[in-house]
């Protein structure tokens, strides 16, 4: 045997070069990249035909995608490699600037550039009077652009560029509407988490460089066995934490239901059916890492579980369309996070479930989309109900996705969730009661709080807004056809795609994440299925049976635990004692030590009595003695320092 | 008694970049005496430029021809053109050259950003006449010709005392320039005065490093101090403080926490480019000193350094973050953030061997080129009172000007470190030789504080697009043709670090030796 | 107790006095000229040591450029002449600091070279010092040429004012 093979469990990971039309596969990032550049620097001479350009632009990476797609089918071991060039060469420094193109990143590239196709077709029409319109496509071309980086990249600090790339078109189409603060807080707010992510990130990429030498997939998955588990834990958990701060996840999820803040649901729908993406991604891509120790499994599977209960808990407590989506997004994403700690056979489950969420989360945004640009962007579901008669292909499809998204069979979601469930009740061990409990628990709250949400919105008495409350009059109207098409299309993908996944998909993705496992869940199989359907019709009927008549129009005084649900759980407040407030007061402390010197410090209020006329003399914040004096005492603690050390040493 | 004194050998090409610096600015001084007032200007700017331009192609000849261990010291051994050297002596006059055209342009405001004369009361009638109408003082290129030799010898000197006398030869010049500014004069000479004071203390701690140094080596040429560290009899904590000392003499060239103190007063109050300069130039200078006195004088044969420094460099990094958060004047969040880019620097020198060398050589370079073109932007954004630095009045500017707001936006992201600028790959190669170099702890605190900065940044990237401009937002100055050259010079090279910095590295990483 | 010694401890005494009446004047011009004072009895203490070099250089650098250009920015920036009171500090921290770094560095001295013997630097040191200075010190000699010129020029810019029209 030439190759030694290191780690027992898995094979070697080889890629072959790439060849033919699949070398040409930079173009899927180059296509869109050129069109923000584009779009971005043309100026106001492109605002015409500019959001077009940004359509065919996806559209074309779309097709392209599609046709690699092909030629990969018929290769032998369906991954292959393109080193475009040498990024930094130097020393025991080696990146590439390199791509790869595998089943895992396949099915995001069409992921990808298929959903936000349609989000860009949609969004021609819902953004058609906006002023900003070519600047709002150029940065959504960007985005693309890096998406398809971060899934296409060969090693992890090409992942890292797309990474921030996303984070850095997320952060702009968030604060895109500028006049409103709510907007920049939020965009700030995301910055902040994501960049604790993005930090956990970095030093995973650091640590694999220090402990491997490489940053390359090839080499990280084929070394990884010859770690420690210590080292692997503290690789994976870095890498978690930047999949937490990306995809929203317990405990750095609240920036994402304020990313709603956003202009559109369109803007809104990067962050729930492809950006928060990455952090799944992430884990799946690195399932050598993560399946090598069990310790950090159970980590990622507490955080998923963690997370989905916090999302539907919050989800039933709040009344703002967009939040409500947001909420059940965290929630979802915490099922796919399960999947993918879960291990083995769940990968795949996971990245079947974040496909079908791609398609029935982008179904009901782009559907509250709709609601909202007939009915003057109103947003709160308590001012809705009755729709249904207005807008009959909003409500259709938006149903569909209702359904799906509660797993009700036929319907994607039934055939994604469902193994999830069953996956959890497999894990060996008591664990897997806990969790399968907490995945079977998360299926019947979503099935109420979703339910709620479809009941106030589109049935019910109407309790519009009028304009003898001194408010607007509501004129509901169906959507033009730009944008109930994409909605027609995301409802039949909606129903179908759950379907058609559930086998085909797993074996297309075994090269990356290894053969399906027989699941033995501590309860039967049928059982268990028979379990979460009955939970999910009685948690549709409870909201129905509640929520059929409408419902008040201003909050309700409510017990301890829904005041808790409304207020995010409290987990707003968690962050600010925490992190925000010691924050704040270890800046002031520096600040003032800064500003006045050691001196300052010694003298303290002496010197803010007695400066006198002194102070009135000085332009700036500091006295040059009191500059020397901080420099003297520096000067004696370097010394001391440098004197300790050393005696330390010899001692 | 012997009548004859034995002149040391001398390798003119080796000294000629210096001597042509040198040679130039006294042909400055003769300038300002012989040329008439209206063509001093243009005279003294084609001189000095030529002059860095002259200098530039006699290091890239020497590089050319090839350093080797024979033929790098010169002059009795008071200096080592070695491979690092002249990596830096041409980094410096390439961000030198690039300075020089701020300092040079005089289109933004009548007569420039200097005062034209600085004898004048601040405040008198004298003074708002000459601030209106007088063209600024010729006699800062012969002192940025005095600064930027003494720089080149600074980075190659091999003795302790060429580098004292180099140090102050670099210095005495920068403490002249920032008291120069054209307009808030008073905020300009106190800035000068408390550079020149802080300076001198920081020099005193030098000198007497040197003699601690002295005391316990009985040298001061870094060969022998090397040699003699293990074989020496004195106390060894004589070693220790004065190795201590010299340190605390050349951290305050670098701004490192603590004896960063000067640096937010002295990069506000002296002249935009000046600043500049001192941003890129004294920093790569400094760290040059600082690399070759820790690397070949006292290199870590016996005993270590490196857990003190990295504390400071915690620190460094640290502090310059937090602080930079709560700035509200944009130069003071730039000598800031300038002193967090020490750290990492720091963090990159502690890497240590040719990695970590090699590091702070393309980080001098990439922060370089985009602080330069930062305060190239900041010399456009002005009202009736000179520039608007004040963080408030920046508000909307992406509404008004998108272009510049763009390209200093562009220029904020890469001091944040995000790919495909300069930033990413400087702090990269910084980190990953300190993750080489076993100082895994250095890049944790690296990358906590590189999140933190990059909140100032977002600020005003904030600030600039999403309010809306006010009556009092300034309006962008159309550049003059030097400002725009050195501006888009620093953008472009900004951004070609980050695409594909391979050539720079490469460079660096031949670059990465001393000759002991 | 030779003459030397005598000369030594004279010097001495001179430089430490300049050295307090320089922080504890009450006129800032008058404590740039004790600062004067002061540094010429360290380069009185630098030749009657025998090391000419150093003497030259301090005298060169310190006397020549640096406490002068001082006193340019002192009196361009119309310092008051005359009694600045808020020129005062508290007089305990200061003593406090004062002696702790003097003593300490006395403390180290002495122990580091307390009990080292140099041999007494022969005659003829003009000759010694031309030759050190054109061999082995003949780059920074150079270039504390520079530094003068540098500070002349400074000096210049600073103090320079031409008659308005």
């Amino acid at each position: 045997m030439v190759a030694t093979l290191i780690n027992e469990q898995a094979e070697a990971v080889v890629y072959a070069p790439a060849t033919g039309l699949l070398s040409y596969m930079w173009l899927l990032i180059a296509i869109p990249a050129v069109s923000a550049l584009i779009l971005l620097l043309a100026g106001k001479a492109a605002n015409r035909w500019g959001h077009w350009l940004g359509v065919a632009s996806v559209l074309a990476s779309f097709v392209l995608g599609l046709t690699l797609f092909f030629q990969l089918r018929n290769l032998e071991n369906r991954s292959v490699v393109e080193n475009l060039y040498s990024f930094i060469p130097v020393g025991n420094l080696r990146v590439d600037f390199g791509l790869l193109f595998d089943p895992l990143a396949a099915c995001f590239v069409l992921l990808i550039t298929g959903v936000g196709f349609l989000i860009h077709l949609y969004a021609t029409g819902y953004m058609a009077h906006d002023e900003g319109r070519r600047r709002f496509f150029g940065y959504f071309n960007l985005f693309i652009a890096a998406m398809l980086l971060l899934v296409l990249g060969n090693n992890y600090v090409m992942l890292y560029f797309g990474w921030e790339g996303v984070g850095l078109a997320s952060y702009l189409l968030i604060s895109f509407w500028y006049g409103r603060p709510a907007a920049a807080t939020a965009g700030k707010k995301a910055f902040l988490m994501n960049r604790v992510g993005d930090a956990g990130l970095v030093l995973g990429i650091f640590l694999m460089f220090a402990w491997l030498g490489s940053t390359n997939y090839e080499v990280v998955f084929n070394n990884i066995g010859t770690l420690g588990s210590t080292t692997v834990l503290l690789i994976g958990l870095a890498l978690l934490a930047g999949a937490c701060g990306k995809s929203g996840q317990f405990p750095l999820q609240a920036w994402l239901p304020d990313a709603m803040e956003g202009p559109t649901p369109v803007s809104a729908l990067i962050h729930a059916a492809t950006m928060v993406t990455a952090g799944v991604y992430l884990i799946a891509r690195s399932n050598p890492i993560f399946s090598e120790n069990t310790t950090l499994q159970t980590v990622v599977v507490s955080v998923g579980a963690i997370t989905l209960l916090l999302g539907c808990i919050i989800g039933t407590a709040k009344d703002d369309i967009k939040r409500v989506l947001a909420w059940s997004t965290v929630s979802q994403i915490g099922y796919m996070f399960l999947g993918v700690g879960l291990g083995g056979g769940a990968y795949a489950l996971a990245i079947i479930h974040l496909l079908a969420h791609g398609f029935f989360k982008a179904n009901m945004f782009l559907g509250a989309g709709s609601v909202m640009h007939g009915m003057n962007d109103q947003v709160d579901i308590r001012r809705f109900g009755g729709l249904y008669k207005y807008m009959r292909i909003t409500w259709l499809t938006f149903m569909m996705g209702w359904l799906a998204i509660i797993g009700i069979p036929p319907l994607s979601g039934f055939f994604t969730k469902e193994p999830i469930i069953v996956a959890a009740f497999s894990r060996p061990g008591w664990t897997g009661w806990l969790f399968g409990l907490a995945a079977l628990l998360g299926a019947g709250l979503t099935a109420f709080y979703m339910t709620r949400l479809f009941i106030l919105t589109f049935h019910g008495p109407k309790r519009w807004t009028t304009a003898k409350e001194g408010l607007v009059d509501q004129h509901p109207h169906e959507s033009p056809a730009v944008m109930t098409i994409p909605l027609i299309l995301l409802a039949l993908g909606s129903i179908v795609a759950g379907g058609l996944m559930v086998t085909s998909v797993p074996q297309w993705l075994e090269p990356v994440l290894g053969p399906e496992t027989a699941e033995h869940p501590k309860i039967a199989h049928g059982a268990l299925t028979a379990l979460s359907l009955v939970l999910t019709v009685a948690g549709a009927g409870l909201a129905y049976a509640l929520f059929r008549k409408g419902t008040a129009l201003t909050p309700q005084p409510a017990g301890v635990l829904v005041t808790a649900a409304r207020n995010n759980l409290y987990t707003d407040a968690f962050n600010e004692a925490v992190f925000e407030k010691p924050g704040n007061w270890l800046t002031r402390l520096l600040v003032f030590v800064d500003n006045k010197g050691v001196d300052g410090l010694v003298n303290g209020l002496a010197a803010a009595v007695g400066g006198g006329s002194g102070r009135l003399r000085r332009l700036q914040t500091g006295f040059v003695r009191s500059y020397a004096l901080s420099m003297l005492v520096g000067g004696v603690l370097v010394l001391g320092a440098f004197l300790a050390v050393q005696l330390g040493w010899m001692g | 008694m012997g009548d004859t004194i034995s002149f040391p050998h001398l390798d003119y090409a080796a000294l000629w970049p210096m001597l042509i610096l040198f040679g130039a600015a006294c042909v400055g001084v003769l300038v300002e005496a012989f040329v008439p007032k209206a063509w001093r200007n243009t005279v003294q700017l084609v001189l000095s430029l030529l002059a860095m331009g002259a200098a530039l192609v006699m290091v890239i000849k020497r590089a050319a021809a090839g350093v080797t261990a024979a033929n790098a010291h010169t002059a009795s051994d008071a200096i080592s053109i070695d491979k690092a050297g002249l990596f830096l002596q041409g980094a410096l006059l390439v961000l030198g050259i690039v300075s020089l055209l701020l300092i040079g342009e005089r289109t933004l405001e009548t007569g420039g950003p200097f005062v034209a004369q600085a004898a004048i009361t601040v405040g008198s009638e004298a003074d708002r006449r000459q601030a209106a109408r007088e063209s600024g003082a010729t006699e800062v290129y012969p002192l940025a010709l005095f600064a930027l030799a003494g720089m080149l010898l600074f980075v190659t000197a091999n003795d302790l005392l060429v580098m004292f006398v180099a140090l102050e030869v670099f210095s005495l010049p920068l403490y002249l320039l920032c008291a120069l500014a054209r307009r808030k004069r008073l905020l300009s000479q106190e800035a000068a005065v408390k550079y020149f004071l802080l300076g001198a203390f920081a020099s005193a701690f030098f000198l007497f490093g040197v003699a601690m140094v002295y005391g316990f080596a009985n040298a001061v040429d870094f060969n022998s101090i090397h040699a003699n560290i293990s074989t020496s009899d004195k106390p060894f904590a004589l070693l220790l403080i004065g190795l201590a000392m010299l340190a605390i003499g050349l951290l305050f060239k670098v701004a490192a926490v603590p004896f960063h103190v000067w640096t937010p007063d002295v990069y506000q109050g002296a002249p935009t480019p000046v600043t500049a300069f001192m941003a890129a130039c004294t920093k790569a200078a400094a760290f040059g000193g600082l690399a070759r006195v820790l690397y070949v004088g006292f290199d870590r044969s016996n005993w270590n350094f490196t857990p003190v420094l990295g504390v400071i460099a915690v620190l460094t990094m640290l502090v310059g973050a937090v602080l930079a958060v709560t700035q509200t004047d944009l130069k003071r969040l730039l000598a800031y953030s300038s002193v967090a880019n020490a750290g990492y620097l720091l963090v990159g020198v502690l890497g240590g061997g040719a990695a970590g060398l090699s590091s702070m050589l393309f980080y001098l370079v990439a922060y370089g080129f985009a602080i330069i073109a930062a305060f190239a932007l900041l010399t456009l954004v002005r009202d009736a009172d000179g520039e608007a630095t004040h963080l408030s009045r920046w508000a909307g500017l992406g509404r008004r000007s998108p272009f510049f707001a763009s390209v200093f936006t562009f220029l904020l992201l890469a001091f944040a470190g995000l790919p495909l600028t300069s930033g990413f790959t400087a702090k990269f190669a910084v980190f990953g030789a300190a993750i080489g170099g076993g100082q895994t702890w250095l890049v944790l605190f690296g990358v906590l504080s590189s999140i933190i900065l990059a909140f100032p940044y977002l600020r005003v990237i904030v600030m600039m697009w999403l309010s809306e401009p006010g009556d009092t937002t300034p309006s962008v100055s159309i550049p003059g043709a030097l400002t725009s050259a050195a501006l888009m010079v620093g953008v472009l090279v900004t951004l070609l670090l980050g695409v594909a910095p391979s050539s720079l590295l490469d460079l660096a990483n031949n670059a990465a030796s001393f000759v002991r | 107790m030779t003459l030397l010694d005598v000369a030594l401890a004279v010097a001495g005494l001179l430089a430490v006095a300049g050295g307090v009446a320089v922080v504890s004047t009450k006129q800032l011009v008058r404590a740039g000229l004790w600062l004067v004072v002061a540094l010429g009895a360290v380069a009185v203490e630098f030749l009657l040591l025998g090391a000419e070099f150093a003497a030259w250089v301090q005298v060169l650098i310190y006397v020549g450029a640096v406490v002068v250009l001082l006193l340019f920015a002192v009196m361009l920036t119309r310092a008051p002449i005359g009694p600045s009171p808020d020129l005062d500090r508290p007089l305990l921290p200061a003593l406090l600091v004062g002696a702790a770094a003097g003593l300490g560095l006395a403390g180290l001295f002495a122990a580091a070279f307390g009990r080292l013997t140099v041999p007494a630097p022969g005659a003829g040191t003009a000759q010694k010092l031309g030759t050190a200075i054109f061999d082995d010190w003949v780059l920074p000699f150079e270039v504390l040429s520079v530094l003068l010129l540098a500070a002349l020029v400074g000096a210049i810019v600073l103090s320079r004012r031409e008659s308005t029209r």
